[in-house]
């Protein structure tokens, strides 16, 4: 019978560079030792990171200059224009916090689903989760007119005997946020231990920072014992993160989807908005590792093969959203609801229409793009796609918030909204925060996960085909039950 | 703790003298090895994790957590809004959720902590810091009397380097 399938190249047959199988996902790293050389060298400062930092802190000085005139000003200056109270604060707070899923995606969704491209872009997307997270809970403080009270939305025994509003969804939003921030903090530090133990164990290396590493690294020593635990633990916690990165993004939604705002009250906001969420981070995961893969000379870590499978995520994503937009306007026309149709009018083609229009051409079309895999397996098109994809995501929560708010039911309430330098200052700083952070990470712990990438690397045999294990490190006669071990 | 450290270049190595080892009862074995093997997880045989359980626990109590302080709080100050119930259980499931959550993953590294023992303070016995780059090693805890047994079974089964320590 005639087949389709190609025959198993023989086993002598030299291999193509790139180009991964089963058992061989990273043909150009051959050994432990190489894993450990390449990943640690990317550790030392250059003055081009320098560089980099020295603007990342000067953006955000730039946004905290701007927030201390706002506590002196009041809230006033940020540019709000009754009966819009939500503006660049709330849209960059959900713009951040959907920053910080796709990281949660990559290291804990993935790792379930033993998704091989997750391994040498985990450790990145895990850190900009954490630190996205971080600059995302900036934003319901700066937005408080007294943001010295915010701890007041945190439930505590206290002389008022005042306890939240456990009804309300902003409450439900701390809960979510702090729970998000701590277990992805707590994720991406286990999954650290055993690289910050391989920091340690090195010969040049200085007394301090031996010192630093033997704290963080809690005395890890690479045992059985202790790689049972650690595998059996990052199951578990990768199996609570999964349904987590799914509700706080939607916990998120609900802070509009319980109002009676047109555009708002809708009940397609949380699984919209978590295909949003995903979708911004895998741009920006794009936007952060196809540079930092070129600086590194990590090219043949985060490979071709690895960009082009995030990127069928990415477009997978984009078709979820665009399908979410398509639906509200179907919804709109088809609810006969006066007031959502002239409010969906007003967004697509009244006083909003570029935002509607930057919104389209950024989530919608342009990334229609990589359905062409010779751009799914370019780097420079990926990067130049993910910029897109940032400014898009950031306008599709200007364009939930905004237009909404500026022409709710009544025409005496219809306005307008412009942002003010307040805003964009502290706008500009939310990146320079993010940065600094991130900048520092890089630079300090190893930015690919070396243990996991030695783990899909073939170990060194001294008789192929004995215990099981062919010549390249795959086991022939049963599965693995280490997760992520094939990944 | 006295015992004998052997050092391995290949996993297959490891593998057969662990297997030896095991077989000869000298004494209870540790393995290292830079990163989770399957082969070595096999050969050891050590059975499941405990650490679900705090998972578990832990699970359980942040759900109960999460539901009770959201009860008791609009009971101890009732706010009555639309008519609706005072302890709705709906929105309240928000946060036996996301304790579900919180108190689960902290009480899992709490197992893995405690089952893993670490964080541990002094790690210069039968330990070396190849271990965590690319060699794999086994520790044979062992009376001095033995030590020769398991010296000569590392070596037959090709340790790079085999020394005693206490």
């Amino acid at each position: 019978m005639a087949t389709l399938a190609k025959p198993i190249p023989a086993d002598d047959e030299p291999r193509r560079p790139n180009i991964a199988s089963a058992d061989v996902q990273l043909p150009a790293v051959k050994d432990y030792e190489q894993v450990d050389r390449e990943i640690i060298r990317t550790l030392h400062p250059t003055v081009a990171w320098f560089i980099g930092l020295g603007v990342a802190v000067f953006f955000l000085i730039t946004g905290i200059a701007a927030w201390m005139y706002q506590i002196h000003q009041g809230l006033g200056v940020a540019g709000y224009n009754p009966p819009v109270m939500w503006g660049v604060y709330i849209i960059t707070f959900v713009f951040w916090i959907g920053i910080g899923h796709a990281g949660t995606l990559i290291s804990a969704i993935l790792y379930l689903f033993r998704a091989g491209f997750r391994t040498t872009i985990y450790r990145c997307s895990e850190a900009m989760t954490v630190f996205a997270v971080m600059t995302a809970a900036l934003f319901p403080i700066l937005h408080l007119g007294r943001p010295w009270k915010f701890f007041w939305l945190i439930p505590y025994p206290n002389w008022r005997y005042l306890w939240p509003q456990f009804k309300s969804p902003l409450v439900w939003d701390v809960f979510a946020i702090l729970t998000y921030f701590t277990i992805s903090s707590t994720f991406l530090y286990i999954g650290l231990i055993p690289d910050i133990a391989v920091l340690r164990d090195r010969e040049n290396i200085s007394p301090i920072r031996k010192r630093i590493f033997s704290i963080l690294a809690l005395g890890w020593r690479n045992t059985d014992r202790e790689w049972r635990h650690f595998a059996r633990a990052y199951l578990f916690l990768a199996a609570f993160s999964t349904p987590l990165v799914l509700s706080v993004h939607s916990v998120v939604s609900f802070d509009f989807a319980m109002a009676l705002t047109p555009g708002w009250h809708t009940t397609i906001f949380p699984p919209y908005f978590v295909a949003g969420a995903i979708f911004s981070g895998l741009g920006m995961v794009f936007t952060i590792i196809i540079p930092l893969r070129k600086w590194f000379g990590l090219r043949h870590y985060v490979t071709l093969n690895h960009l082009d499978a995030a990127a069928k995520l990415c477009l997978f994503t984009s078709l979820v959203v665009g399908c979410a937009y398509m639906s509200e306007w179907f919804i709109a026309w088809y609810s006969g609801n006066e007031v959502e149709k002239s409010f969906f009018a007003n967004r697509i083609w009244g006083q909003w229409w570029w935002a509607s229009a930057i919104l389209y051409w950024c989530n919608m079309i342009i990334p229609l793009s990589l359905f062409w895999q010779r751009l799914r397996r370019s780097p420079g098109w990926l990067f130049f796609l993910s910029i897109f994809i940032n400014i898009g995501m950031w306008f599709e929560r200007f364009v939930i918030v905004v237009p909404s708010l500026s022409h709710e039911f009544s025409p005496w309430q219809w306005t307008s909204y412009r942002p003010t330098w307040v805003d964009y200052a502290i706008l500009a700083g939310s990146f320079g925060w993010f940065s600094m952070w991130f900048l520092l990470f890089i630079k300090q712990l190893p930015v690919i996960a070396i243990a996991e990438v030695k783990e899909i690397i073939p170990p060194r045999l001294k008789r192929p085909h004995q215990h099981g294990i062919g010549p390249t490190g795959r086991h022939l006669d049963y599965e693995p039950d280490t997760p992520g071990e094939f990944a | 703790m006295r015992g004998v450290l052997g050092a391995f270049r290949e996993l297959d190595a490891t593998v057969s003298a662990i297997e030896a080892l095991k077989a000869s009862r000298i004494g209870e074995i540790r393995v290292f090895s830079p990163t989770p093997r399957h082969e070595l997880e096999h050969a050891i045989d050590a059975g499941p994790s405990p650490v679900r359980r705090f998972t578990l626990i832990g699970g359980a109590v942040g759900a109960t957590f999460g539901y009770w302080i959201a009860i008791w709080a609009s009971d101890y100050w009732p706010l009555v809004v639309g008519g609706k119930a005072i302890a709705s259980w709906v929105p309240y499931t928000v946060f036996g959720f996301e304790m579900m959550v919180l108190i689960g993953g902290l009480s899992t590294v709490v197992g893995l902590l405690i089952n893993a023992r670490v964080p541990r303070l002094s790690m210069m016995v039968g330990y070396d810091p190849r271990f965590s780059h690319g060699d794999y090693g086994i520790w044979v805890e062992c009376p001095p009397e033995k030590a020769g047994a398991a010296e000569g079974l590392l070596r037959e089964h090709g340790a790079v380097e085999v020394r005693r320590e206490r």
